[in-house]
């Protein structure tokens, strides 16, 4: 028994690290249409039992454990914890006034050493109003460095309530590749040559000693005097993290595969507005991709082939695809709601709906090296959980409960108070407080 | 001298002093409406002929007239649709009956005679078509490229008073946009130029027709517009080149100085028209809007976000004497819900743009939803060709945050956000806007609920010709851009 308050009491601290405020009561969420994402169809009146921030078990029709708080979802859709696989959040607050924003940098040497983490803002409004619409993880990455085509390092963060929100650093290495118009070595044989050659460079100078014969220009022999930039490639070439391409065209694409092969790498693509006409080769590479459901319309000539079932074509060729709306100011400001209403757009499309709902929770888990821990409904995952007050893929929907790591987390955010605060100037009643 | 006054006199004219001058007014005419043939104003001279009262001033006229012809079309019955009239109506199982390109008549249990083709569309919606009042298709390059400045075409940049500009000069009607719009069920678009400027040009307002030039589009006898901008932008951009404006008392300056000189301007034409001077005022093309504005021939579309700023600006506008149709984005709105019924300006929304510049930090999802509940008039708009794409998602995240908030948001209410109250915007609600009996048949049959994300327009009208048909969609020609470009493998349905 001791041992075992032990573990308990351990689990606690540790829990208490990640999210500060967390405690260790129990949960029980019952009569929920709950998307466990480990089957395409959900299980119907669901009992989802949360203890210690961890998922203890999902049965169908389980009467919940004695002296629990229960949330009666009463029939209603009940998912895993939103996972946006691409977003800047933490590192801007008002993208238009530029001391705001932290996730890029020019004038550094920092590249793909360019580590985000150390930016984070866990108290920005981007994040509650995220968390409150259902986003529990999200990558969080830069856009430029002072050495492109390298962005830098991106960063997991989970949205616990309140404070410190990064989970782990160094999760992949950006780059950016493709149509940079206006800027000096614009040519994307330049850029695809510099990253090379930069791999090549990391490769030399990471490799045991006696192979480097002769080492690389630019770095130096020997473990202790290798660059950050090679320290933050060293990972991307042991396949440990993936090396995120942001690119949109058909050739670059196909460059990325090359890539892919030639380095042993994990590559991921952002973007990759014209991938459908690389499906089959993304699918025997294993590329995955991050692809916008909203993508129709091509802002440049690398996106010429832009449509709107990119990621139905790609499912269907088998490539794994994440979704997320990447362009205007969704991708940040309305993180989690716009993350749902790309995945209602991609079925739309001609997305299977446990194909696009996958692609917004376990499918970007995956992607990013943590579906051990989160992205389904499963004994042992994080206590990471949404009751929905309609179809989760609806744009009109919104979470009538967020759990983060077993803890239900406030969904009052500036907005709300904002809204609470005019609502009786206007003539009208204050609104009710959502309950599920 | 309130423009106001200076409209109705100048419209209605007739009492006994103003008879005594017709001769000598109606030489003027003649010379004036000569001078404007030069400039191609056969509009404002046919008009003005027969209505010899008005004298045809010289921002009264459309020297660049549409020539848009409706598309070959058929009278149609739709029937068994679950119907949104758009003036607030939901008839279940209804039916909509089109003819001439017209409105016939909506209800249950419409015949079809013959020569009509009829469409089953139980298990279906019909709306009117989608308006979007505050679009940049055609102008804001796609593809953009460096050949292109940074502002693309969406505005003239070159000075904070681009009054002189009129948009539909920039609009490239092969723009992949506008059939995007159409495919998604908008029938008429409002083209504005960008808010760079204060006096940011006029607008156009065209139907999304495949057609190789703007003016095949441009929406025949449609009123004129300005599209003027407060706040952030202009000051910030002029501001760091050095020059005015670089604050917002900056911005009112200019344009007050900007209204009092259309004021003399417009005095100058009025003593020309009562023949107290001799010689009209040298055409001014800026001061030419700005008169037009006065008079309430030229309707104020308003880029404005922080309460503040629309309330500064309503009060510049009743110096002035004129009328702001609506404020654009207007992401404050809600703090100033009185001030704005007061004025009978409207305002026209996104659902949950926020945060990204600091006049819209307190943007609000209930916005529309509070402005609309307090009695006010409330719109949606896009300024994105990927939102005006989806308008009626943009109505339906606007009418749940405000459900969520307590109020009552049905479907045949909201639907106005994209329809009638759009219309009436843009001074068309006697044509568009609604499936009331007359008006112009514009009308979209949906596969499903048209606030749901998965439904998508089957069928789309414009002036009774099916413009775009879902399950025929190579009937409608795509842009030039993508001609001859690699096609998909296969379509996936979905």
């Amino acid at each position: 028994m001791t041992g075992r308050r032990l573990v308990s009491l351990f689990a606690a601290v540790v829990l208490a690290w990640l999210c500060a405020a967390a405690n260790a009561q129990t949960i029980a969420i019952v009569h929920a249409k709950a998307w466990t994402m480990t089957a395409p169809t959900p299980l119907e009146n669901a009992t989802v039992v949360i203890k210690e921030g961890k998922i203890a078990s999902v049965a169908a029709g389980d009467p919940p454990p004695g002296g629990t708080r229960v949330i009666d979802a009463k029939g209603r859709a009940v998912t895993p914890g939103l996972i946006h696989p691409a977003t800047h959040l933490g590192l801007l607050e008002v993208s238009s006034a530029t001391d705001t924003v932290d996730s890029g940098t020019k004038a550094s040497s920092l590249g793909a050493d360019f580590d985000v983490q150390y930016a984070l803002n866990f108290n920005s409004a981007l994040i509650e109003l995220a968390r409150a619409d259902g986003l529990t993880r999200a990558v969080s990455y830069p856009t430029h460095s002072g050495v492109p085509p390298f962005a830098g390092m991106g960063a997991l963060v989970r949205l616990t309530e309140p404070g410190e929100i990064l989970e782990s650093a160094g999760v992949g290495v950006f780059v950016s590749i493709g149509n940079h118009r206006g800027e000096a070595d614009a040519s994307r044989a330049a850029q695809w040559e510099l990253l090379r050659h930069a791999l090549d460079a990391a490769k030399t100078a990471s490799a045991p000693a006696g192979t480097s014969a002769g080492g690389a220009v630019g770095t130096s022999a020997g473990s202790a005097g290798r660059s950050p930039q090679v320290l933050a490639l060293e990972p991307v070439l042991a396949g440990k993290v993936p090396l995120a391409i942001s690119t949109n065209r058909e050739s670059d694409i196909r460059q990325a595969i090359r890539l892919t092969r030639d380095y042993s790498l994990r590559v991921v693509i952002i973007g990759a507005a014209e991938a459908w006409r690389a499906a089959d080769a993304l699918a025997a590479a294993k590329v995955a991709v991050i692809v916008d459901p909203q993508a129709n319309l091509p802002a440049n000539f690398d996106e010429l082939g832009t449509r709107l079932d990119n990621a139905a074509l790609l499912r269907k060729a088998g490539v794994t695809v994440a979704t997320a709306v990447l362009s205007g100011i969704h991708q940040s400001y309305n993180a989690g709601e716009s993350l749902r209403e790309g995945a209602g757009l991609a079925v739309a499309n001609g997305l299977s709906y446990s194909d696009a709902l996958r692609s917004i929770t376990v499918v970007p888990a995956e992607i990013w090296g943590i579906a051990e821990r989160c992205g389904t409904i499963a004994p042992g995952k994080d206590g990471d959980l949404v009751v929905w007050d309609g179809d989760p893929l609806e744009p009109s929907s919104a979470p009538l409960a967020v759990l983060v790591a077993g803890k239900e987390i406030s969904l009052v955010t500036r907005q709300t108070r904002l809204r609470d605060r005019y609502l009786p100037k206007a003539g009208l009643a204050p609104a009710a407080r959502r309950e599920p | 001298v309130t423009g106001g006054r200076s409209k109705e006199r100048l419209v209605t004219g007739g009492d006994s002093g103003e008879r005594e001058v017709v001769g000598q007014r109606a030489v003027r005419v003649l010379l004036v409406a000569a001078a404007l043939t030069v400039l191609g104003a056969v509009d404002s001279l046919t008009h003005t002929a027969s209505a010899a009262p008005r004298i045809p001033l010289p921002f009264a006229g459309d020297p660049y007239p549409s020539t848009y012809h409706p598309l070959l079309r058929a009278d149609t019955l739709i029937v068994g649709a679950t119907v949104l009239d758009g003036a607030g109506k939901r008839i279940d199982d209804g039916d909509v009956l089109m003819r001439d390109g017209k409105i016939v008549a909506v209800g249950h249990g419409l015949k079809a005679t013959g020569g009509v083709t009829t469409i089953d569309a139980h298990g279906r919606w019909v709306t009117p078509g989608i308006i979007d009042v505050h679009s940049h298709d055609g102008v804001y390059s796609i593809p953009s490229t460096s050949d292109d400045s940074d502002s693309s075409d969406v505005a003239e940049t070159s000075d904070p008073n681009a009054a002189d500009t009129w948009i539909e000069h920039a609009v490239n009607a092969q723009d992949p946009a506008f059939s995007a719009a159409l495919r998604s069920g908008v029938t008429t678009l409002q083209i504005l130029p960008g808010s760079t400027p204060l006096f940011s040009g006029r607008s156009v307002i065209v139907k999304p027709v495949p057609a190789a030039d703007v003016y095949s589009m441009k929406f025949p006898g449609a009123g004129r517009g300005l599209k003027m901008a407060c706040g952030e932008n202009p000051k910030s951009f002029f501001g760091e080149k050095g020059r005015a404006p670089n604050s917002r008392q900056g911005e009112i300056a200019l344009v007050r100085a900007a209204f009092l000189k259309a004021q003399a301007y417009l005095q100058g034409w009025r003593d020309y028209e009562s023949g107290a001077r001799a010689t009209p005022p040298d055409r001014d093309l800026k001061l030419d809007t700005l008169a037009g504005v006065l008079t309430g021939d030229i309707a104020v579309h308003m880029h404005c976000y922080r309460a503040s700023d629309l309330t500064t600006m309503l009060d510049v506008a009743a110096e002035f004497g004129f009328h702001i149709r609506a404020f654009h984005h207007a992401g404050e709105a809600y703090k100033v819900v009185d001030q704005l019924k007061k004025a009978g300006t409207c305002v026209a929304v996104w659902s949950d743009w926020w945060g990204f510049k600091m006049e819209l930090v307190d943007a609000i999802r209930e916005n529309a939803a509070i402005v609309d509940a307090a009695g006010g008039c409330v719109m949606m708009h896009s300024d994105s060709a990927t939102v005006g794409q989806r308008l009626t998602i943009e109505a339906a995240k606007a009418a749940a945050a405000g459900r969520r908030a307590g109020l009552n948001l049905p479907p045949e209410h909201i639907i106005r956000w994209v329809t009638s109250t759009p219309a009436k915007a843009l001074g068309l609600d006697d044509r568009i806007g609604t499936l009331a009996p007359g008006r112009n048949a514009d009308v979209v049959v949906w596969s499903g609920d048209p606030f749901s994300i998965y439904t998508k327009a089957d069928q789309v009208f414009i002036d009774g010709a099916l413009v775009f048909d879902r399950l025929k969609p190579s009937r409608t020609p795509g842009p030039d851009l993508l001609l001859g470009r690699p096609e998909a493998p296969t379509e996936v349905g979905p």
